[in-house]
């Protein structure tokens, strides 16, 4: 099948142009060229869903912004130049065919793409009434909200959240929608995520890379592999694919798709029976000392045990709700051992090894063991080197040679330190990929190597880190939002199931569902159109309103009722501080807003307004004014409405000061921004956050390992009291003894098939049909779906679509390279142009994510994957800490030539 | 006399095109024009590895114009457009170009252009193809791009924004900054630290330190073409069992 042009447009037919008020983009973009002869240098930050937050110079002439190229001006020399190609070339979206002019209100069908242009109050007003309404009919909380990731604008996405907390709409967290929670950092290590900055690589001697592909998702520090290799340290990359960075590393490792726990294990087997694990470390901040019931497969409470019983009743007073008091049989006194969970300093001599018998306060008698006998007794009944060959090595490869693998990597890992693990999102975005995460922690643990520089284990993939308290702006007047979790939205049936209500203990859900969606910054018809459900909610008109924030017409921005135009970075002032370098950073605007765009904060200011006015709140409605952080700012818009002096133009400018001020607002109030002023923050461009390890770097766990401060560390903007309960002992915890975690037997980390507890389970027949994993990796010329129509990258794309598969799967499939081919399951279905490469693990299919569906003749290559819930994570809520997350590769598929 | 020349460290180079495209886009360069091109070495496919498991490689080469110091598009041009200038860059004189193409045919590394066309129709082709109405394109819309003219010193036109239909045009190490004292775009806007700019001519630049102590080599040098731009070949990988360990075990 030849498609042409024509096909394409036909089959996107952007109404937005074709309703004759879009298609002379750029004529009215010239009108904007004025000015003097003179070039300019504004300094900005680039900050798509990347995070990279990368500096910027954009070179403006007369007006328009003429090029971009990195700023280079990173206090520390190794850091520049940060940013990429995309950023390089964002000209093209700011400029582009797709940019939003005018408010649009549709006109036809949902997804048609018909709209008319209207004023900016029309469409106001319009959006107000529809939200109104489906606040009194079924609640504020039955409007979900979502802005993707915070970081990259803390005062327009903070202005949303603003607006979401006045009328308690729920929330969606971007992390868990996006399936990028690593969930063994709250089950392990009571945190949301944790990293280290990209500079500290070069700090270790073994980097071992667990599906990451670092070389094209993290450009801007890809390079400190390459400096860490030169300065000495070897890399190693396991992924059931080859990618660039596995080229860059020493040693290749491909292994069966979702196999990596048991590698873990297999290495976790060879340090335990080798002694080569660092004895001191894991009995001072692990839970491996604590004793486990073998009753009834808890951890042992001090108060259980009748001679500590007294003096459990006491220290139990003296500690936090969140902590408890668990036992540890000290080898010094020869007896059992109340273990203090607020602080690491160790003052017992704990047994590791061995088994006991305790006597309970009710006389019984009962045998326990220490977590690290219990990890013991697993690796080395199910995860002995030549057992876990049988699980990981591929389809014709030598098993004795992998056996032989495990032994000497795990060896290489176990002494050679300062080791870092890097634990890529291909690898945990499957069901059970916490416990590969779990898995993986148990090598850094029982090594030691956590909380020193060049020891740790991270994760990059999704950056949703508050950097600090944020309330002071992104809350109205201390009111809070209500969350809904996406999985749960998206899946009717888990909703309905037994499993979700035995297992369900804090997870909400909108009494009356979602009725609205508002989005922002996101392209959710694309990007989360998980087995085509929420077109066909869109469709069906279940959801009753879909409002979208956007500087471009995107495919979601044609599903929605009301577009709303928003701006660029470049045409605003934005507060950024990403995760993966820890710098704060602002943007600046080089250009005003193009046509009648407007920044987000007059926006949702906007809407705010417009809703108090519907809503029945009278201390909202004196309290409007201060919607924006100065109320004379408001005031001054309103005035200038009644006398008739407003224009655009004015409200911009107000905005831009509204901008700044929320700005001030945020800084300078917490221990990590203390100092940092706008001044410093436009003097200096990037200041870094007052980390508290050495030269303020990023090191996670410097103050448990150095200050013996219990686990975990904050995870703003979320309470201690609320994360400190994962791991009640203060301890880093790899026994997990909620009743969930015992009923699917993964109170230890452990290896599950893939498919088996997913696909299969729904469908048997799907292990014949569809024996192929469908990997949606990220491209190099897209940042997610932006980008996708920037047209610089398409070039490099030959302006299509592929599909990567192995060559013999293109054997067996009769497919050559460069035929349109059909990946498909009974959910759906996506097309590209075939390419083999041999470096692709005979049991994957590889589609590269990002692609709006107009690219794809109208197709989402995510009506094949599926909403997938894991009860585990069930367990608590606390919103993109521990919640429900998206599983993408754990979707069997097949395929076939067109 | 300053000499510019260029070192790619093909260890520290990612294979990301960055380079590509930001001397794109700050060259004006349309849809279908590619001053500089980042390649897989023996792919079709960029980022798709060459051999069998698990001997699979993948080499990334940029190729910018090599700016040779005996450069054979110069030797052809029959009008002098072509020339290389007393600091070692070899330009194209946009007003002196007259299209033959002989330099295109000479250049052993494939890297001159040519300008087929009013570069605003490979815009408009450029976005007919990304899937765009056909019309939304007109003359005298934004294009990107440094937006002055640049001029040698004795007045010849190294650099238009908009380039005239019928000449031949090519990296130029952005002589455009360079005679600004800034490095090429390549160089500033390279994620990978992979490029180093400077004198050849100068014992103590960072390239001629770095050439003394490094194995570099030139892309076929055979040729006698003597390229200013030098290549640091990937290194030798420790491979299966190799670890270099720490002092400390």
């Amino acid at each position: 099948m030849n498609v042409t042009r024509r096909d394409f447009v036909k089959l996107c037919a952007f109404g937005a142009i074709s309703t004759g008020i879009a298609s002379r983009y750029f004529r009215v973009a010239s009108s904007k060229s004025s000015g003097s002869d003179e070039i300019k240098l504004v300094r900005s930050t680039c900050s798509p869903n990347c995070t990279g937050a990368c500096a910027y110079h954009a070179m403006v002439y007369k007006g328009r912004i003429t090029s971009l190229i990195q700023a280079a001006d990173y206090p520390e020399p190794e850091y520049n130049p940060r940013g990429c190609l995309k950023g390089q070339s964002m000209v093209n979206l700011i400029y582009g065919p797709d940019r939003l002019k005018k408010p649009l209100i549709r006109v036809g069908e949902r997804g048609e793409g018909k709209f008319k242009a209207v004023s900016w109050d029309e469409a106001l007003d319009y959006a107000a009434d529809k939200l109104a309404e489906i606040m009194k009919k079924y609640g504020p909380e039955s409007i979900a909200l979502s802005i993707q990731v915070p970081g990259t604008g803390y005062v327009h996405k903070g202005a949303a959240i603003r607006l979401a907390s006045m009328f308690g709409w729920s929330v969606l967290h971007g992390y868990t929608m996006n399936g990028d929670l690593p969930a063994f950092w709250s089950q392990t290590f009571g945190v949301q995520t944790e990293e280290f900055e990209s500079l500290e690589w070069i700090n270790s001697k073994y980097i071992a890379i667990f599906g990451s592909n670092l070389l094209v998702t993290r450009l801007p520090d890809a390079k400190f592999l390459s400096i860490a290799k030169e300065k000495g340290a070897k890399v190693i990359m396991v992924d059931m694919n080859f990618t660039p960075t596995a080229a860059k590393a020493d040693e290749w490792i491909q292994i069966n798709p979702s196999t990596d726990a048991a590698l873990a294990l297999g290495i976790v087997n060879v340090i335990i029976e080798q002694k080569l694990y660092d004895e001191d470390f894991i009995k001072t901040y692990t839970d491996m000392p604590l004793l486990v019931r073998l009753d009834n497969n808890k951890r042992l409470r001090a108060y259980e045990v009748k001679d500590l019983k007294d003096e459990a009743e006491r220290l139990k007073k003296e500690i936090p709700e969140y902590r408890d008091l668990f036992v540890v049989y000290d080898i010094n006194k020869g007896g059992f051992k109340i273990v203090n969970p607020e602080s690491l300093e160790r003052d017992f001599e704990p047994a590791l090894e061995g088994e006991f018998e305790v006597e309970l306060i009710d006389g019984k008698r009962v045998k326990v063991k220490p977590v690290f006998q219990l990890v013991k007794e697993l690796v080395t009944e199910d995860y002995t080197p030549e057992k876990v060959a049988e699980i990981i090595t591929p389809p014709e490869r030598d098993k004795t040679e992998y056996t032989h693998m495990i032994r000497r990597i795990a060896w290489e890992m176990a002494t050679t330190k300062p080791l870092h693990i890097v634990y890529g999102a291909s690898n945990y975005q499957w069901f059970h990929g916490d416990l590969k995460g779990r898995a993986l922690s148990l090598i850094v643990a029982l090594t030691g190597n956590i909380g020193k520089p060049g020891a740790g284990i991270s994760t990059y993939a999704g950056q949703f880190k508050i950097r600090w308290p944020l309330g002071m702006w992104w809350l109205f007047k201390g009111r809070k939002p209500n969350w809904v979790t996406y999985l749960l939205w998206m899946n009717r049936e888990y909703r309905q199931s037994e499993e979700f209500k035995k297992y369900n203990r804090e997870t909400p859900y909108p009494e009356n569902d979602v009725k609205a969606f508002v989005f922002g910054w996101n392209n959710p018809f694309d990007q989360h159109n998980m087995a085509n459900r929420l077109k066909e909610m869109a469709k069906s008109g279940e959801l009753e309103f879909i409002l979208a924030i956007d500087f471009q017409a995107t495919t979601s921005t044609k599903w929605a009722d009301v577009v709303l135009p928003g701006v660029a970075w470049y045409e605003k002032w934005e507060l950024t501080a990403t995760i993966l370098h820890p710098y704060v950073q602002m943007q600046q605007p080089a250009i005003e807003p193009l046509f009648e765009c407007m920044q987000e904060i007059w926006i949702f200011k906007e809407l705010a307004k417009k809703l108090v006015e519907r809503w029945n709140d009278e201390e909202l409605k004196a309290q409007i004014a201060d919607f924006y952080p100065d109320s004379a700012l408001f005031i001054r818009e309103e005035e200038a409405r009644k006398n008739g002096s407003w224009s655009l133009k004015l409200a911009r400018e107000i905005a831009d000061e509204a901008s700044l001020k929320a700005t001030e607002l945020m800084l300078g109030k917490h221990d990590l921004t203390k100092e940092i002023t706008l001044d410093r923050l436009l003097k200096e461009g990037a200041v870094r956050l007052n980390i508290n390890a050495p030269k303020n770097r990023q090191i996670p766990f410097w103050e448990q390992i150095h200050e013996k401060k219990p686990f975990p560390p904050p995870s703003f903007p979320a309470s201690l009291a609320k994360t400190a309960r994962f791991v009640k002992s203060g301890r880093i915890e790899f026994y997990k003894e909620e009743d969930v975690f015992i009923d699917f037997g993964e109170t230890l980390p452990v290896h599950k098939e893939p498919f088996i507890d997913t696909e299969y389970r729904v469908n048997p027949e799907a292990k014949n049909k569809y024996r192929y994993a469908f990997i949606t990796r990220n491209a190099l010329y897209r940042v997610h779906s932006t980008h996708s129509n920037n047209i610089t990258m398409l070039e490099l794309q030959d302006f299509r679509p592929r599909v990567w598969m192995n060559p013999k799967t293109a054997q067996e499939k009769g497919i050559k390279p460069g035929d349109l081919v059909e990946v498909y399951n009974d959910r759906g279905k996506v097309k590209g142009y075939a390419v083999l490469d041999p470096g692709i693990h005979p049991s994957v299919i590889i589609f590269e994510q990002g692609w709006w569906s107009r690219y794809l003749r109208g197709d989402s290559y995510n009506t094949l994957t599926y909403p997938w819930v894991k009860a585990v994570h069930l367990a608590y809520f606390v919103p993109g800490i521990w919640e429900p997350t998206t599983v993408w590769n754990e979707c069997a598929c097949d395929v076939r030539k067109v | 006399m300053v000499r510019y020349g260029m070192i790619i460290d093909l260890n520290r180079c990612i294979g990301c095109r960055s380079c590509a495209v930001v001397c794109k886009i700050v060259n004006s360069q349309p849809p279908g024009t590619w001053w500089q091109r980042v390649e897989t070495v023996g792919s079709n496919e960029h980022m798709v590895p060459v051999g069998e498991y698990p001997n699979l490689s993948e080499v990334f080469l940029p190729i910018p114009c090599m700016h040779c110091e005996n450069a054979p598009c110069v030797d052809v041009c029959p009008v002098g457009a072509t020339w290389q200038r007393e600091d070692g860059l070899v330009l194209v004189d946009f007003e002196r170009c007259i299209g033959c193409r002989y330099c295109i045919t000479a250049c052993p590394y494939g890297v001159r252009q040519f300008n087929w066309q009013d570069p605003d129709e490979n815009f408009k082709q450029g976005f007919e193809r990304s899937g765009f109405e056909e019309n939304w394109f007109a003359e005298g819309d934004y294009k990107y791009g440094y937006p002055k003219d640049h001029r040698t010193d004795d007045g010849r036109l190294v650099y238009t924004k908009t380039r005239p239909r019928g000449v031949v045009e090519k990296c130029t190490f952005c002589v455009q900054f360079v005679d600004q004292g800034i490095a090429p775009a390549c160089v500033r806007g390279c994620p990978g630290n992979a490029r180093i700019f400077g004198d050849l001519d100068d014992p103590g630049s960072e390239i001629s330190k770095t050439l003394k102590d490094r194995a570099a080599f030139r892309l076929l040098e055979e040729l006698g073409t003597e390229p200013k731009v030098f290549y640091i070949p990937p290194a030798r990988k420790e491979g299966r069992g190799g670890v270099r360990y720490g002092e400390k075990i």
